[in-house]
């Protein structure tokens, strides 16, 4: 084939070099980082599906069909059934309302349960982990259901009419999770011993799970059939809903990895744009050979057509292979904080690379390129035939419309993509226009300064437009770099805050007025302190705007079905934020308005829009069998990742205090004081602990597995913007050579010419550098306000490193590469170019 | 062969219109040999380049085998050229990336014969490059790229070749050797030659010579003591 033989010679003649390795450069950024993002992605997905015990999971308020499970078994899904309810359990003449989770015995399908023989243990040496429930007749429970139900390991307790041996204690449930809800103690039981229990009759609430597990496409295929027939009461769960936490660490973690692998193309992109422009000045004689010798347009369009794609598809292959062998070296480095094995990458990383492979050869190289078939063939004949590229404004413009429509298609977010554009752009301009004046003032400047300086200077003012050029590339590289670190160290930090080392691990709930004081001298006893103490009455919402909500509304919002946590409060608490309405100071004639009795009321926003609640909206409580009603007066955000107790509805003082309270609070209890719990739990048993610990164990797991693998990231990134510069300057080092040349034949010593070089270098790097900060600084306050809510403030670092690395780094590269031309005689440097 | 009538060339310039060619009127028949000469600026290289359809003159006709260059689009005075044209220029034009074998092959490639190769080292081994076949244009000398730009230019038998200075960019002894060479080539394939060049030892080779001063023809000389080969 004629363009493969083409395409040979010219990279043998090295003229495809650059254009080839930027290609690569690339496809190998976007497919590390796609492989990595989507290996680790897997894990964190197959870790969260531990939350679910399963890798999918349907819940519903009502029994599901059967042949919902029939369909899953038949489609080579695993399943298992789960119910969970409250019950009274019995133990002689103790009984506690326990909440009871009835399992199949393949329960968990993901993850493993924790068990013990011995109640309260931290000992790991006495735990087991199991992948199976109870045996019939058997239950496994809460070691506080023990003291509770003043019972041992071996006895038995009732649940409805069947007696069951209490063999284990239950450590840990991989599905127990962030559901705050079910107060009881855990009796997990077997799925066969249910129906003789007889507990569940018509009318009783119950929480029917289907748990899901098997591969990826049998999974979305049986969920594709399943979908449509859900009902409002059915809700399906993904891992991504598992946890909306986590979800949101998902999806931060997986936005910075495109965000990371966007900006590395779009530095190969500037690389590429610049080596084609010089590939195709190389071609011009050739294709005018063509020409002349009779080959048409058309047939010349065809072979530098065929040229390009080949080497797209070649230099794409060699990206992907590239690409993976890095990403499976960011995976051996960070092997010791992968606890996980990470399952193999699906098809998506791999076609990524290749589209940007191919796309960015179409945005970027093939405009340089275009004009080449209608390059008339006189140009054999004279050097004055006036080619006609493709203006550099389209080229301009081709190029940013496809690193829009790369990043668009990453970060699959608009705003995200956008903000990256416009920083880009703006140190373009940045660039382009002060850099002018800049180069300008030197000059003159340099004018009346020693010899070096002056040569120096008005090299770069006597080559501005390529002083331009490569100021953007650099400042453009720089900027993206200082863009990219100072968004890792800021999202790290968010990250760091949001599950600081001392941040609350445990909640204590359901203490009781009486107990109060107890519990809390027996913190002080042992050192404790908590974030204060919220009083709560538990009440449902029974009226809104004096209706009853509809069914369809109740089926579809648990918080209409239960009893919430009702609380009151002075001061907006730490996390909340009034995003509607006014908080209780600030209300006038609430009173008069809505008449005594009338409580105002603040609300979640989230909540207050799933049961269609606005400001002025009345609701109806019942507490106890009481009722009262409420105004909406605020609507509030909350900030669920504080760790402290959060309320979806407040009052002011007053209100609530004639209704029976019991009290919350949440806490810091360092690892080694654990033992407290059982302390706890021994003296007062109907306080509820819930350990916080070991979820946001879990989570700073997955969260230091994703921070190394960012920061490996990162460092390609950095080598990648290196090597964009390292491309730069051997664009425009013929024509230094050639200066450097002549002004060795002219008497200069080679320690003048590389302090001239150095120095024209250095304040190029300079500039860069100080222009890059002002374009990273201007797409740090667009990502920060947009993407991660974060407050801005100036990066002064950014004006201090980013001059210095820039003359430091360019003037060390482009001395690197003038060496050369000291080195050789002027004539072979001169013969050469 | 080549049929030239009422040739003029203008061109715009910051100064006005300039004019290059003048009324030119000329033919060449096949297996002719015909130099053009005449000082620098005289119009020889843009009246060389209208002539082998790779410009056209602002006004007049021409005509290559009959078929009239200044009618057709670009893609036919390449299909032209394709056809019947050939060349050989002052600064050789190889192309560095390729050795003297594939720099003689290239124009067969292009056109798809199947014994491209065997040809190419055919033709440079008439030429006396035998030995040199993978070497780079940079590998050799001015007289050896220039030999393997005469071999590249027979190799793919054109009808008519032309030829802009060939011996501009070499030293005396060194182009005589080339002359000598590119006349016996052209004897042996009985091509029409078109030839530019401000040497009248070269000139005086052709069978006819034609004279150009400020873009006209001032003087032709069809000489008996013009010798070929």
């Amino acid at each position: 084939m004629m363009a493969l033989k083409l395409l040979w010679r010219s990279w043998r003649g090295g003229q495809l070099g650059l254009v080839f390795s930027a290609l690569v450069m690339a496809v190998v950024v976007v497919t590390s980082v796609a492989l990595l993002a989507d290996r680790v992605e897997r894990a964190l997905v197959k870790e969260s599906s531990h939350f679910l015990a399963a890798d999918a999971q349907v819940r519903s308020s009502r029994e599901m069909p059967t042949e919902w499970q029939a369909e899953a078994q038949q489609r080579g899904l695993e399943t298992a059934n789960v119910a969970l309810f409250a019950s009274m359990v019995y133990s002689g003449d103790y009984n506690h309302l326990a909440s009871v989770k009835v399992v199949e015995p393949n329960y968990p399908l993901r993850g493993l349960l924790t068990l013990s023989d011995t109640p309260f243990s931290t000992d790991v040496a006495e735990m087991q982990q199991l992948d199976h429930g109870p045996a019939p007749g058997e239950v496994w429970v809460d070691s506080r259901l023990l003291p509770l139900l003043n019972m041992s390991l071996g006895d038995s307790l009732e649940v409805g009419e069947v007696r069951l041996r209490a063999s284990r204690v239950i450590v840990e449930e991989p599905d127990r999770g962030g559901s705050f809800s079910l107060f009881g103690a855990r009796v997990l039981m077997n799925w066969n011993d249910l129906a003789a229990s007889g507990v569940i009759q018509p009318g009783s609430r119950v929480n029917y799970r289907l748990l899901l597990a098997g591969e990826d496409a049998l999974l979305k295929d049986y969920l594709g059939w399943l979908e449509p027939q859900l009902a409002v009461h059915d809700r399906l769960l993904s891992p991504d809903e598992a946890q909306a936490g986590l979800a949101d660490t998902l999806t931060q973690g997986r936005r910075f990895l495109l965000l990371a692998g966007s900006l590395g193309v779009v530095l190969a992109g500037i690389a590429l744009a610049l080596a084609s422009r010089h590939f195709a000045e190389g071609q011009t004689s050739t294709v005018a050979l063509l020409k002349s010798w009779g080959v048409s347009a058309s047939r010349v369009r065809q072979l530098y057509g065929q040229q390009v794609l080949l080497l797209g598809v070649i230099g794409s292959l060699l990206g992907l292979l590239l690409g993976w062998l890095i990403h499976e070296v960011l995976i051996v480095l960070v092997r010791e904080l992968l606890p996980v094995m990470l399952p193999t990458p699906g098809w998506r990383p791999w076609f990524t690379g290749i589209a940007t492979g191919l796309l960015s050869l179409l945005g970027f190289a093939l405009p340089a390129l275009w004009h080449l078939p209608s390059l008339s063939p006189l140009a054999v004949l004279r050097r004055d035939v006036s080619l006609h590229p493709v203006g550099v404004v389209k080229r301009l413009l081709i190029g940013v419309a496809m690193v829009a429509l790369l990043l668009l298609w990453y970060s699959q977010n608009l705003a995200m993509g956008l903000a990256v554009l416009c920083g880009l752009a703006l140190t373009a301009a940045t660039v382009m226009g002060p850099g002018w004046l800049l180069l300008r003032q030197l000059n003159r400047l340099g004018a009346r300064v020693g010899s070096v300086w002056r040569l120096a200077l008005s090299n770069l003012w006597r080559r501005r437009i390529q002083s331009l050029v490569l100021l953007a590339g650099f400042a453009g590289a720089m900027a993206i770099l200082m863009t990219l670190v100072m968004i890792r160290t800021t999202l790290l930090e968010e990250w760091r805050w949001q599950l600081a080392e001392d941040a609350p691990n445990h909640f204590l709930v359901n203490v009781a007025p009486y107990e109060l004081q107890g519990v809390e001298k027996l913190l002080a006893d042992n050192d404790l302190t908590t974030v204060g103490w919220y009083a709560m009455v538990r009440g449902r919402i029974t009226l809104i705007d004096g209706e009853t909500p509809s069914e369809e509304l109740i089926d579809q919002n648990e918080a209409l079905r239960r009893e919430l946590n009702l609380s009151w409060t002075e001061e907006l608490p730490q996390g909340n934020a009034v995003e509607e309405g006014l908080w209780w100071p600030q209300i006038e004639g609430f009173a008069e308005r809505y008449g005594e009795g009338v409580a105002p009321l603040s609300i979640e926003e989230d909540l207050a829009e799933e049961i269609g609640v606005t400001l002025g909206s009345r609701l109806t409580f019942s507490v106890g069998g009481l009722t009262f009603d409420g105004v909406v007066t605020s609507i509030r955000s909350l900030n669920w990742d504080t760790m402290t107790p959060n309320f979806y509805i407040l009052f002011p003082e007053g209100y609530l205090e004639k209704f029976p309270r019991i009290f919350m609070t949440s806490l810091y209890l360092p690892p080694e004081q654990k033992a407290f719990v059982n302390d706890l739990l021994s003296q007062f048993p109907t306080v509820l602990v819930i350990e916080l610990d070991m979820v946001i164990d879990r989570i700073r797991t997955m969260v230091s597995q994703v921070t190394h693998g960012l920061e490996l990231m990162t460092l390609l990134i950095l080598g990648c913007g290196v090597l964009v510069m390292l491309a730069a300057v051997k664009l425009s080092m013929s024509e230094r050579l050639q200066e450097s040349a002549v002004l060795r034949t002219l008497g200069s010593t080679g320690k003048r010419i590389l302090a001239i070089q150095s120095l024209e270098f250095g304040v190029l790097g300079g500039l860069a550098g100080l222009l890059a900060a002002s374009g990273a600084e201007l797409a740090l306050f667009l990502l920060q306000q947009r993407m991660f809510e974060a407050p801005f403030g100036l990066h002064w670092e950014l004006w201090v490193v980013g001059p210095l690395v820039g003359a430091l780094l360019v003037a060390s590269l482009g001395v690197a590469y003038t060496r050369r031309s000291i080195t050789q005689p002027p004539l072979q440097v001169l013969s050469n170019l | 062969m080549i049929e030239a009538s009422s040739i003029n060339k203008t061109v715009n310039t910051s100064a006005g219109s300039l004019c290059i060619l003048d009324d030119i009127n000329l033919a060449v028949a096949e297996g002719e040999a015909l130099a053009i000469v005449g000082p620098s600026g005289s119009g020889k290289s843009t009246l060389l380049g209208i002539l082998a359809g790779l410009d056209l003159p602002s006004s007049g006709q021409v005509k290559i085998n009959g078929e009239d260059l200044t009618t057709m689009d670009e893609e036919g005075r390449a299909a032209i050229r394709a056809r019947y044209v050939g060349f050989v220029f002052q600064s050789f034009h190889l192309l560095p990336s390729l050795t003297a074998l594939e720099n003689v092959a290239l124009p067969l490639e292009l056109r798809g014969d199947r014994d491209a190769l065997v040809m190419a080292t055919e033709y440079l081994q008439r030429v006396g490059l035998g030995e040199r076949l993978s070497h780079y244009p940079r590998q050799l000398s001015g007289g050896e790229q220039q030999r393997v730009a005469l071999a590249r230019a027979f190799a793919s038998q054109p009808k008519i070749l032309f030829a802009d200075e060939p011996t501009g960019n070499l030293d005396t002894a060194t182009g005589e050797a080339i002359n000598d060479l590119l006349f016996q080539l052209n004897a042996e394939a009985g091509t029409t030659l078109v030839l530019v060049t401000h040497e009248q030892v070269l000139a005086n080779r052709c069978h006819r010579r034609i004279t150009l001063q400020a873009g006209c023809i001032v003087d032709t000389e069809t000489a008996g003591r013009v010798a070929a080969g």
